[in-house]
Parts: structure tokens; sequence; C-alpha cells
């Protein structure tokens, strides 16, 4: 008890001191987590009618988000396979970082599914035995039951192995190892069960495509690793921890065969529904031409396309993924682009037109947006404080003292800064 | 309860686009006021030929009492359950608003109620049906064409059944599999 205690204090410590840049990163991240409770209190008093949903579009931003987000959720599975079952020793090394961002992002999934719903008082009812929880016959249920599963999944394996890592103790494999072969079709499982949300609702042909589940796993495997890739190069530029180049670019080599499938799927469905010419083109139509004078997201579903294609071209081609330049740029277009896609550009033409022809067009209103803010602060506060804990412990800066009982950090900085840097560097030239 | 089938028979032809099922309905379910806040409406049909040989049709329209529910099917909280009379209800206390059975249906059935916080639809006026003496669903009974008819399938001499039995019918989009029980005479 008094070991977990003092590993406890110093995860404390850890958080609370760091360089300048860490204080100003947290406290950004802080004040707008801020203002999307301000928000989301407003919200609560005045009900979703300070939302632009309406009974026509009854979802909007906020399950675009979700929706988004358990893509990038999923997409831990692309370390967790080459490390575990291949036994890659480079992506071994960061396969917790990405179980780290699996849960920031489930966290953030669960706020936006929160904020989403009218009446969040009555959460209670999804929970068995206390409620009624609709399982297995309403797929939301499902998405509860699996996104739940996941996020405990993640931090068990995440918690346990730095855990072990701190005690400098070698992770008990037989313990791990059905856990990470557990979370893999737990990964694939979330995001299926997300697309078959939308995809067994007779009532919506935009969705109702089988092709859904696989475009939504081969895009969550372009975004989720695009954040990653950027994540790793902060990491490693502005810590000790060091990722080596080969993991890199590997994760980028993935990213050009996700994004290859996924613009494949899409062209699928573009093809399917132009050359029927159906009742059921409308939505496509209204997303990619604008419908009867309606062409809010043209604009933006054809910036992603063009993003997603030269993006696909930048990991393809050796060169271009392996200069980092050029790799980071691919990285935010693969982002944005498939943030757009599989965000509004999913959910609202689902909506439009509605199943009574009538269009009414969605734009989220200023309080969506601030809310929406607010839960990508707060995920990426959740984010960092994790990696504050996570990167000493794994480079060794943090780990249990002597005596077997008090905790040693080694170094408290977390951002290093520049010129640190080169002190140290001239340091370990003068000792040669 | 037990073995009754309520359902709705229409005959649009006698339709005049008045709206006095909507005004009707809204007064008698305290329906908030507001453009989107609606149990039932009249969809209004494109004008036909040119003038002076013209037509226009309306169809009213409101949640159909699916035998097939699909708002039923996605509801997580077994918010939305349909009772043994057919009529599919939902329990405002449970509704956790998170909107899905909206999207599931194929008839835009439901709104969502500011006023309860929870999603509303058509309940064939059972407060009306179920009193004594019984009453008639406010719509049908200020219908001044007498364009619905109300009633239990389950009884064949009852009118709806008799209509049903005589003339031919059609429901709204069958291809959904759904199993409506408003039934429109052609």
């Amino acid at each position: 008890m008094k070991n977990i205690w003092s590993f406890f204090m110093g995860t404390l410590v850890l958080v609370s001191k760091g360089s300048k840049a860490y204080y100003i990163w947290v406290g950004a991240l802080l004040t707008i987590a801020g203002f999307g409770v301000m928000g989301y209190l407003h919200q609560l008093n005045s009900g979703l009618a300070v939302t632009a949903m309406k009974d026509q579009v009854s979802w909007g931003f906020y399950i675009s988000n979700f929706t988004f987000l358990v893509g990038v959720a999923a997409a831990a599975v692309l370390l967790v396979i080459p490390a575990y079952i291949y036994h890659w020793k480079p992506i071994k090394e960061i396969a917790v970082l990405g179980e780290l961002l699996a849960i920031s992002a489930i966290c953030m999934c669960l706020m936006f599914v929160t904020v989403d719903i009218g009446r969040p008082d009555r959460f209670w009812h999804l929970i068995p035995k206390v409620g009624l929880l609709n399982f297995p016959q309403s797929l939301l249920a499902w998405d509860v039951v699996v996104l739940n599963l996941y996020l405990t999944l993640n931090l068990v394996i995440a918690v346990y192995i730095l855990y072990e890592t701190y005690y400098k103790r070698v992770p008990n494999k037989s313990f791990t190892t059905p856990l990470l072969l557990l979370s893999i079709p737990a990964a694939i499982a979330i995001h299926t069960v997300t697309a078959f949300l939308y995809n067994g609702l007779g009532a919506r042909p935009f969705w109702n495509a089988s092709i859904l589940a696989p475009r939504f796993l081969a895009s969550a495997f372009c975004a989720g690793p695009a954040f990653m890739i950027i994540l790793f190069l902060l990491i490693r530029k502005y810590t000790k921890f060091k990722i080596q180049d080969a993991a890199i670019h590997k994760v980028a080599e993935l990213i050009a065969y996700a994004m290859a499938v996924n613009l494949f799927l899409f062209g699928a469905e573009v093809f399917k529904e132009y050359y029927t010419g159906s009742v059921h083109l409308a939505p496509l139509k209204y997303l990619l031409q604008g419908l009867h004078g309606y062409s809010a997201l043209v604009p933006w579903i054809w910036t992603a396309l063009i993003f997603n294609m030269s993006a696909f071209l930048i990991f393809l081609i050796p060169e271009t993924r392996k200069n980092h330049v050029t790799l980071v740029l691919g990285c935010l277009m693969v982002f944005t682009g498939v943030y757009i896609e599989k965000g509004m550009g999913l959910v609202v033409p689902g909506f439009v037109p509605d199943v009574l022809h009538e269009i009414y067009e969605y734009t989220p209103t200023g309080i969506e947006i601030i809310i929406s803010m607010g839960i990508w602060a707060t995920g990426l506060f959740i984010l960092t404080m994790l990696l504050r804990v996570a990167i000493p412990i794994l480079n060794g800066d943090f780990h249990v003292a002597a005596d077997g009982v008090s905790s040693h950090i080694g170094d408290q900085m977390f951002f290093i800064g520049k010129r640190q840097k080169e002190r140290e560097k001239e340091k370990a030239e003068s000792l040669e | 309860m037990k073995n009754k089938r309520f359902a709705i028979v229409l005959d649009t032809d006698r339709c005049i686009d008045c709206k006095a099922c909507t005004v009707a309905c809204k007064a008698e379910n305290n329906v908030p006021l507001g453009p989107d806040n609606y149990r039932n409406w009249v969809v209004t049909g494109k004008l036909r030929g040119s003038y002076p040989n013209l037509g226009q049709s309306f169809i009213p329209s409101q949640c159909q009492h699916c035998g097939n529910a699909p708002c039923e099917h996605v509801c997580p909280t077994k918010a939305t359950t349909t009772n043994p009379d057919g009529i599919v209800h939902v329990d405002d206390d449970k509704c956790i608003g998170c909107k899905y059975c909206q999207t599931a249906c194929p008839y835009n059935a439901r709104y969502y109620n500011e006023e309860t916080e929870a999603i509303d639809k058509c309940t064939f006026c059972t407060q009306r049906i179920y009193a004594v003496p019984a009453q008639l669903p406010a719509c049908v009974e200020t219908c001044p064409t007498k364009v619905r008819v109300f009633g239990d399938l389950n009884d064949p001499n009852s009118e709806v059944s008799l209509l049903l039995a005589k003339n031919p019918s059609k429901v709204l989009k069958p291809a959904m599999g759904t199993n409506p029980h408003l039934f429109y005479l052609d």
C-alpha cells in the first residue's frame, strides 16, 4: 500500500513540474476546457435548443466528432499488432503510447456522447440491472458496452506495463498477452459497432450500405496513425524519449495502404450511387455537388478528398514518406481530411434530404463549437497527463528508489528547452 | 387492451388540407408551439396539370404505429415499447434524449419535445380511447371531411376492418418492412 502511495505521490510531482512550454500548454488546454464547461452549463440550462440540431437533422457536430474519435481510438491496434504479434522491436518500444492515445480518445468519445444527449441526468438508464439497457437489440447499447470494455482493457494494460516498468520488473507475459490479444478484436469491434449504428438504419440510404464498416476501419487506420506520427515526432524532439525512425516510417507506410483502401471504398460507393442514379443518390449528391441550391458541405468534402489523395501520394513514395517536412504535412492532411470525411461528411448527409425529402441545412452553432473545443482540450489534457507520467517511466527517469518503497525522479523537466539540450550536448562532448 | 389492434384507415381523396387534425392534436396533447413540433401533419402534394385542368393531393401523416418498429429496436433504454394493442409508446422518464429513434424512423414521426426534454410522438390519444366513455383520437374526431377512421383491426365487424376488406389500400414505404398500421385507401 505504501508503495502505491509513493508511486502516486511521484506522479503528482511529475505532472506539477515542467518547463515553461509545458505550463503554457497545460494552461491553454485548461482554459479552453473551462470555456467548454461554461458552454455546457449554458446548454444544460437552455436545453438542446442552443444547438443547431433539429428534428430533421437529429445528430450533428457532437456525433461527428464522436465517430471520428472512435476511429482514432481503434487505431492503437495498428501498433499492438506489429509490437506484440510480430515482436518488432522499434514499435514495441512505443506501443504503450498508442494505448494512452486510445484511452484519451475514448474519454473524448464518451464526453461527446454525453453532451449530445438531451437528458444526461437519465444516463443511469443505460446501466444494466439498475436501468434497462436494451442489449443486444440496440446498437447504441452495444456501443456503450464495447467502448467501456475497450477503455478498461487499455487502462489495465497500459497502467500494468508502466507500473511494472516503474518497479524495474518485466511485465508478466501470461497476464499481458491474453489482454493484448483481446484488445485487437476489441479495437476492430468498437469501430465496427459504431459503423453498424448507422449502417442498420433502413430509413437512411446514405448509411445503409454494407461498405460502411470497412470504410470506417480504413479511414480509422489513416487518421489515428497520422496523429500518432505527429505525437511521436513531438515527443522525440522535446523529451529524452527515443523513438526510432524505422518505427515512424513503418507507421507512415501503413497509412499509405489504409488510405488506398479508404479511397477505393469511397470510389466504389460513388460509382454505385451515381451509375444507378436512383433516389438514393440525393444525399451523396448533396455532399459532392449540392442539392436544390443547398451546398454547405461541398467545399469541405472536396478539400478533404484533395487532402486525402495528396497525402496518399506522400505516404506512398518512400522519399516523401521519410522526409520529415512532407511527412508532417501528409499527417496533417490525413487528419484533417478524414476528420471532414467521416465527421460532418458522414453524419450530416444521412439527414439531408430527410425521410420526407425535406432539406434542413445544418451548421453548428457557436455553443456547439465551444463545447466541442472544450472536449478536445480535455482529451489532450488527459493525454498530456498520461504522457507526463509514462515518458519518464519509459526512459528510466521515474522509478522506484533504492529502498524499494519511495519513488525516484531523475529529471523533472518534461519539455526540454532547446538551450538545455545544447548544454547537454556540450557536456557530453567535453567529457569525450 | 389485450385483444385489440388499433389502426387508422385514411381516405386521402377527402382531405382538403385544412390542418384541423394538426391543431386538434396540438391542443389535446400539449404539443409545444413552434414550427417543428408536430405529432401529425399534412403533406402537400405537387400541383398536377395546368389551368383549368388541375389536381392536387394531400396526405395526412403521423406515427404509423409499426408492427415492426425500427424506433423500438434502436432505443438503448427501452423507453420506446409496443403495447399489446399495437400502440408504440415512449416513456418520457426513460428517454435520455439520444435521438437515435429519430434517426431510425422512416416517417419522421418523432420530434424532440423541449418541454418534457424527451422524444414525443402520436399515441393514438391513449388518454381518450381508454376513457370511459371511450372517445375517438382528437384528429379523427375533428376531421370535417371524415378522412380518418379509427378502430380495432381484431374486430372483423369494426369500421376499419370493413373498409380494409372492401377496398384496396396501401401503407407508406412498404419496402422498409415496418408493417405500419395506418392504411391509405387507393
